[in-house]
């Protein structure tokens, strides 16, 4: 049995820890509420803009867009959103055990220190390593797309997917595996988009007139799909923020709960120790005043 | 049946509203929305869009973007948006001053193309708001 002296040494230590967890945890809180809260914001922007975007494609079918045309898919370029740090839970490790079953070949894009040290430790083809704050701006993201999106012109990558962490509550993050271009099943994705976003814009029937453009639908055409996929790439960054917090907050609490258990455990050992020595001194008298 | 109009831009909804007509500042000059007007997209220049509700006006600074006319929604899509009444000329002249100096530093020295763009982002909205709000009022 450890004396008494180990065992009060070790409730300061685990005390020490557990402030230091129920820290992290609170921090983590606030900053999850923000993040949720641009991920929000963000939402009727990215609606009409598709809205805009199947508006023109819908009408204007003679115009050719690299972005919107398929085409044969021998490498595929994902994107892969981590976070920087750990003592998050299972976060980072259920996005890499997605990237274990993609099939080869596939050029890897990271944001997030942890997804760059995975890549680059599986001997992985990765292209590009990217940061961000942790205020997700607009001109942040505008890196990473014009990377990838340069990528796919010059037919190094035929695809442009993304692999995130899915916030679907405060307790539960699922990775998410979305692909943005060849944007040729359009439809599919705005279908997509809808139901995400549960549409927040003001009702619009259908409008039997013929729509005009101005200047030109093609000049309309050209600015959109980059803007779409830029947009989108910001939403799933917003997402995989306020999806790490919420894994942060949710880890640190079971730490902190962890270590006021503990604490009473050895509080406990620390008592029966402490007794033990105390019945012991006092036999030990009484055994001398015997003699 | 009046309009509604609703400027989105990537931080949220700027304005959303019943209004009698706009003016947008289009690739193609100012055009004038009145109700019933037929569908149409156009591409929207940094500049400012006139609200009339009931015969009072509503001045709003936007940014580049596009704008949809569909049954009567008029709906605008936008870097940045913001009512002239809440544009402080100090605090934007100040903003402009800054992001212009910023700007000129990060091109002498060869600073990364996204901070660049934001930099210019700033700096032309901030334009935009002292122009407009310059003009009147």
């Amino acid at each position: 049995m450890p004396s008494t002296k180990e065992i009060r040494g070790r409730i300061k230590a685990v005390k020490n820890t557990g402030q230091i967890t129920r820290a992290m945890q609170l921090v983590a809180a606030s900053k999850m509420k923000r993040a949720q809260d641009d991920a929000i914001s963000s939402r009727p922007y990215a609606m009409l803009l598709a809205e805009i975007l199947e508006s023109v494609a819908d009408q204007e079918t003679e115009f050719h867009h690299p972005l919107l045309e398929g085409r044969e898919i021998n490498k595929r370029g994902i994107l892969v959103i981590s976070s920087d740090k750990g003592l998050c839970g299972g976060l980072n490790a259920n996005l890499f055990k997605e990237i274990v079953k993609i099939k080869e070949p596939v050029a890897y894009v990271s944001i997030g220190r942890k997804a760059t040290q995975f890549l680059s430790r599986t001997h992985r083809d990765l292209r590009a390593d990217f940061s961000l704050s942790d205020k997700v701006a607009y001109h942040e993201i505008r890196g990473v797309v014009e990377f990838m999106l340069q990528l796919y012109y010059d037919g190094e990558i035929d695809t442009i997917e993304v692999l995130h962490s899915r916030f679907v509550n405060t307790l539960a993050q699922e990775p998410a595996l979305v692909r943005l271009a060849p944007m040729d099943q359009l439809r599919e994705q705005l279908d997509r988009l809808r139901k995400r976003e549960k549409l927040e814009l003001a009702e619009t029937s259908a409008d039997e007139r013929e729509f005009l453009f101005e200047p030109s639908a093609a000049k309309i055409l050209h600015e959109l799909p980059n803007l779409f996929i830029k947009e989108e790439i910001l939403h799933m960054a917003l997402e995989s923020k306020a999806s790490e917090h919420s894994a942060r907050m949710v880890a640190m609490k079971a730490a902190t709960d962890n270590s006021k258990n503990l604490v009473d455990d050895l509080t406990l050992d620390y008592n029966k120790a402490r007794q033990a020595a105390i019945t012991q001194e006092i036999v030990e008298i009484a055994a001398a005043a015997a003699q | 049946m009046p309009l509604t109009l609703e400027i989105v831009t990537p931080e949220g909804k700027a304005y959303t509203g019943e209004v009698d007509d706009v003016v947008l500042p289009t690739a193609n000059g100012e055009v004038d929305i009145l109700p019933g007007h037929q569908p149409m997209l156009t591409i929207i220049e940094p500049g400012e869009i006139q609200a009339t509700t009931g015969g009072s006006r509503e001045y709003l600074a936007v940014d580049k973007g596009f704008a949809r006319i569909q049954n009567d929604v008029v709906s605008v899509l936008s870097d940045g948006a913001i009512n002239v009444q809440e544009i402080d000329l100090n605090f934007v002249e100040d903003a402009r001053a800054r992001a212009e100096d910023a700007l000129a530093k990060a091109r002498a020295e060869g600073h990364d193309p996204a901070m660049i763009e934001q930099l210019e982002s700033v700096a032309r909205f901030a334009m935009t708001q002292l122009l407009v709000k310059s003009k009147k009022h």
